[in-house]
């Protein structure tokens, strides 16, 4: 007799945090069906959440442990692959050894990723992928708010009567929180887009459309800015009683000529008065961003002159208010407040000998690292072991030809992934995971959403969950005592106890649709809408803080060798490097290969025709996407989705800001385009 | 017995009797259905968690002695049964189902069976009488803040004339008026709004409260097929419920709610379609195309619809009609499934509860309907021998040459395009 189950989760794909609920007949996974009563999405889902099982089934799945001999990879046992690890671990030196994550996996793998790379390796050198997307947000945001956190609900998107896009193509990479603003739209709200594409969004929601020239926000923000002061705009009474900073800022902003900011941002200051009156009048302003903003050499400065805005006119504090970073990964949230970064403890505690004390006392273990680990790519380059869950370098991170090669001249590269991805193939030791339907644990969306992820299907071969080689590596070590986990849950008990704004939820209290959202200090707390609706910052001051930032031009400007400024991006169809998106036949079918968007009069100009295959060429490489022609991005500008192995668009790039979040230029990049000839 | 026969029905074994709404007709009719072999599972509708009013899945019940655990009628729940019962096991071609079912779904089951979907004979629908379902998300928002109420105090909805009245666990009842509700944004789905299908009598056997005495725990039975005279019959036998004619009075008030109701719906219907249709042709067909202008092509409306039946559909990329990978799609994507499906929309609003871009289709399919149903003579999901008019042919016109026919002459073919 046929077995028919419904199991409610959590889409696997990008920081929304949408309800599904999977269809199990006879313990096999058959399709997604609506789960209605979830709040975040009410039942709808996108076509990556409608299709979001199938990859698991995908070609390629990592089943047993491989090791690497003589260039080709043999079936090992686990006993095998981990004592070979666990031998390397043994005897490195802490600096050598770096391990780089992501946000697709659980709470509790990062937690034990953490957990083991402090207390066994004793290293600070962790991080993730969202060093491409958001390592301008986190400081940015502390210097000026003291979090670096989405600050209302995507929920109470709805309530803001003014929104601003900016650099955020929300309708196609957030289709359910765009879904928010069309109903904050419905009700009356002016939405106001900040993009150089003429992206779907823009056309579908701005009511003001500012197409600034790329890699100028400062500009602009800084007009918008000095248009709302000169109009005695601002909010004077919250600038006095919660900010610091605001009379340097009005000094620098009253210095600047409206002409030059206007010229270098392609802005009239007619459009800039328009959008900063909508937003400055508004009861509600809510500001939400993304990569086009936080993907820049300027980035952090970009990210303070948002936050700076919502200080000037008051728009804090509120639901649907304030400035709100999206995160790109189910737990994008999670994987910072596990502390899996070279900077923070769980609980974004500050690296510093006061904080290892501090969770030594807490693990148990002495000894554990006290200053600051390195970042992503100095790992890549510099760290002789590499520890590799979850995320894939060789099409996420910038200049990968580079990467590559850094990666084959390593003593030990370690990948435990759900399939054989494009940095699989360079390990030397592979290790199967399961993927968000095997294992159970929790994950936390753009809007600090703690939710559950049910375990839904036995796992694939020997994969495993992705904390618990870590625990067996201990106990190879002689730290079994220290990571006794059975299970996903008890992970989560030491989670809740080590970190202040976990402690209230439990498993239990997640069973509710949609989860809790962080701070929710105890049992009987209901979670948090919205951030600093006290009135307090979380700086140290409980200020908000202006920051001064003046415009710089991007890392790499284009010359007459290398004319065209390429963004890179996502579409609607197709998921970061392409591991479960382009596992996915519906996904495959709307958008299967690479293309270059580029405007009619360049193509006319390097005489292109729509469709044909051409060679896009930076300082680091070339790739052959075809061209789109198209009036969605302006003269002298390209876009490229990064999403394609074979035609890789982080081939391309590579120039990225310095500390602290030595973020790639991913949205402008110096390139040449031409006919690609046969 | 036979088709068109009434009862006043409930279930003789005591704990089916207390734990049942009205009576616990339906579940002692079911739990034989299984008991007496006349079906191999039911499939109910059961809460998730155990006690989630909002909350529930379909529960595939072989186990006789579960089937209570589905007893009671869920308004925050409107779980997609054509589409599961088609697509997760088999279109029932293997076993035998019997599918507690409001109208909408009996609708569309009929319909996709006369698609050969779904094999009608292997099902015992057990129809409930339906005045609307409501969105749970919203539903809850309005008990807390229309009537101040804790949504996990509240243990029975209910929804009389215009009244949505909800019972709390000590008694208390309150009601509030349906359609202010609605124009605060509150109340029923937007499709059930516009029903006047309340009384589900395309089902073998169609039970409900309506001719029920207040405070009577009893439930209203009318057999509405052969199959359902033939099962009810068995059930009266073996004794598992126990029932007696109602009156005249009881027959009259049945009838009287029903037409309430449909007079709500047109009401309803007039008020909600009138902008529409005031609005010229051309201005029509823009404001369509301006709707579809924020769809992501997720093809949850196609997924959702019950009564979609292409093994290869049209508006995939690969048949070359609608272009891949455009945001949004080519707008012949939605004129298309409107005039596949449009005949047959059963208005079950299964596609609008699923369209992330909130497109409101059950507006546009019921404005088609409304029109095509006089002119073809067509109800869809009434009657299972009455063929859809836009993929059937009559053999007057499959004998015209150059008409391209996929169908078999007068009969819905089962190599579809």
């Amino acid at each position: 007799m046929t077995e028919l189950d419904y199991v409610p989760t959590i889409c696997p794909y990008c920081g929304t945090g949408c309800g599904i609920y999977l269809v199990i007949k006879d313990g096999a996974i058959v399709g997604v069906e609506p789960w209605k009563e979830h709040p975040v999405n009410e039942g709808k889902n996108c076509p990556k959440g409608r299709n979001a099982y199938q990859f698991i089934y995908g070609e390629g799945r990592l089943e047993k442990p491989l090791i690497k001999e003589n260039g080709s990879f043999k079936e090992a046992t686990w006993d095998e692959a981990l004592g070979l690890i666990a031998d390397k671990l043994k005897g490195a030196d802490p600096s050598s050894v770096g391990f780089l994550n992501s946000g697709r996996t659980t709470n509790e793998d990062l937690y034990v990723l953490q957990k083991f790379a402090r207390c066994v390796m004793k290293t600070n050198n962790m991080d993730n992928s969202s060093r491409f997307c958001h390592s301008t947000t986190v400081p940015a945001l502390l210097s000026t708010v003291g979090a670096g956190v989405m600050e209302t609900s995507t929920i109470s998107i709805e309530k803001a009567d003014c929104i601003i896009l900016a650099g955020v193509n929300i309708h196609e990479t957030y289709p359910l929180i765009g879904r928010r603003v069309e109903g904050a739209k419905e009700k009356g709200a002016k939405v106001i887009v900040i993009d150089p594409r003429k992206t779907v969004t823009a056309r579908i929601y701005a009511d003001i459309f500012l197409r600034l020239n790329p890699a100028t926000d400062i500009a602009l923000l800084n007009g918008l800015m000095k248009i709302i002061i000169e109009e005695g705009l601002e909010d004077k009474e919250f600038i006095e009683r919660k900010t610091s900073g605001f009379e340097e800022l009005k000094s620098y902003i009253s210095k600047l000529d409206m002409s030059e900011l206007e010229q270098i941002s392609g802005i009239s200051r007619d459009l800039m008065k328009e959008a900063a009156q909508a937003y400055a009048k508004a009861e509600r302003g809510c500001i939400i961003f993304n990569a086009g903003i936080a993907q820049h050499a300027q980035g952090v400065g970009n990210i303070q002159l948002l936050a700076d805005l919502t200080l000037l006119t008051g728009n804090q504090g509120k639901p649907g208010t304030g400035v709100n970073p999206l995160r790109g990964h189910i737990n994008g949230e999670g994987f910072g407040d596990m502390g899996t970064v070279p900077v923070f403890y769980p609980g974004f505690v500050p690296v510093s000998e006061a904080a290892a004390n501090k969770f030594g006392d807490l693990w148990g273990v002495e000894g554990l690292p006290a200053d600051p680990g390195i970042g992503y790519m100095d790992m890549v380059e510099k760290c002789s072991i590499l520890y590799i869950m979850g995320t894939n370098p060789m099409m996420s991170a910038p200049d990968i030809t580079r990467v590559k090669g850094l990666l084959e001249n390593k003593d030990l590269v370690v990948v435990q992934d759900l399939f054989m991805t494009e940095t699989a193939k360079l390990a030397d030791i592979i290790l199967p995971a399961q993927t968000w339907a095997e294992e159970a644990g929790t994950v936390t969306e753009t809007d600090r959403r703690v939710q559950f992820m049910n375990k839904a299907v036995e796992a694939k071969g020997e994969a495993k969950p992705d904390w618990m080689p870590f625990c067996e590596l201990a106990k190879l070590m002689g730290y079994e005592d220290k990571f006794t986990f059975g299970s996903a849950e008890e992970i989560f008990e030491e989670i809740r106890k080590v970190i202040p704004t976990y402690t209230g939820i439990s498993y239990e209290r997640l069973k509710k649709a949609g989860g809790i959202q962080w701070p929710c200090p105890t049992e009987d707390h209901p979670g948090t809408d919205t951030m600093f609706a006290d009135g307090k910052f979380k700086t140290p001051d409980g200020l908000g803080h202006f920051q001064v930032v003046e415009h710089k031009p991007p890392a790499e400007p284009v010359d007459d060798e290398y004319p065209y400024a390429l963004a890179t991006g996502r579409v609607l169809f197709q998921y970061h490097t392409g591991v479960m998106s382009r596992r996915t036949e519906r996904l495959n079918y709307e958008v299967p290969s690479a293309f270059v968007e580029l405007n009619p009069e360049d193509a006319k100009k390097e005489e292109i025709a729509d469709g044909e295959e051409v060679i896009v060429k930076s300082r680091r490489g070339e790739i052959r996407p075809a061209a789109k022609v198209t009036e969605a991005v302006p003269k002298g500008m390209l876009f490229i989705p990064w999403h394609f192995a074979e035609c890789a668009a982080n081939v391309l790039t590579g120039p990225s800001a310095g500390p602290p979040s030595k973020m790639p230029e991913y949205k402008y990049v110096a390139v040449t385009i031409e006919k690609g000839g046969k | 017995m036979v088709k068109g026969d009434m009862y006043l029905a409930q279930a003789s074994d005591e704990a089916i009797l207390k734990r049942g709404e009205s009576g616990g007709a339906v579940t002692a009719l079911l739990k034989f259905a299984l008991d007496s072999g006349v079906v191999d599972a039911v499939l109910g509708v059961k809460k998730r968690d155990g006690n989630n009013r909002y909350d529930a899945v379909l529960d595939l019940i072989t186990d006789p002695e579960k089937v209570i655990d589905c007893t009671g009628s869920l308004h925050c729940v409107s779980l997609n049964i054509a589409r599961n019962v088609k697509e997760y096991l088999d279109g029932a071609k293997q076993m035998r189902i019997a599918v507690p079912c409001k109208p909408c779904d009996a609708r569309a089951i009929i319909e996709i069976a006369k698609r050969k979907q779904i094999n009608r004979d292997n099902l015992l629908l057990v129809g409930l009488n339906c005045t609307g379902t409501l969105p749970p998300v919203v539903a809850k928002e309005m008990l807390i803040s229309e009537y101040e109420v804790d949504p996990k105090e509240v243990v029975m909805e209910d929804i009389e004339g215009r009244e949505l009245i909800i019972s709390l666990a000590d008694g208390t009842k309150i009601a509030k008026d349906l359609l202010e509700l609605e124009t605060k944004g509150y109340g029923r789905r937007d499709n059930c709004r516009r029903c006047n299908v309340n009384i589900p009598t395309m089902a073998d056997i169609a039970c409900g409260k309506w001719g029920v005495k207040e405070g009577e725990k009893k439930t209203f039975t009318e057999v509405c097929s052969d199959k359902g005279a033939e099962f009810m019959d068995n059930a009266i036998k073996t004794g598992v419920i126990k029932v007696e004619q109602p009156d005249k009075d009881a027959m009259a008030e049945r009838k009287r709610k029903d037409r309430e109701a449909i007079e709500l719906s047109n009401k309803c219907e007039a008020e909600d379609l009138k902008e529409l249709r005031e609005l010229s042709l051309d201005d029509r067909l823009a404001y369509w195309l301006h709707q579809f202008d924020r769809c992501i092509k997720c093809f949850s409306c196609r997924d959702a619809c019950p009564i979609c039946y292409c093994k290869k559909c049209f508006l995939e990329p690969d048949r070359g009609y609608v272009k891949g990978g455009e945001v949004p799609p080519d707008r012949m994507f939605h004129l298309t499934r409107l005039v596949h499906d449009g005949d047959s929309c059963v208005n079950c609003g299964q596609c609008q509860d699923a369209c992330p871009a909130e497109i409101p289709l059950t507006r546009l399919y019921l404005m088609l309907n409304i029109k095509l149903s006089p002119m073809f003579d067509y109800v869809s999901g009434m009657d299972i021998e009455q063929k859809p008019p836009l993929i059937a042919a009559k053999d007057e016109e499959a004998s015209i040459d150059d008409i391209n026919l996929f169908l078999a002459k007068g009969e819905v073919s089962e190599v579809v395009p």
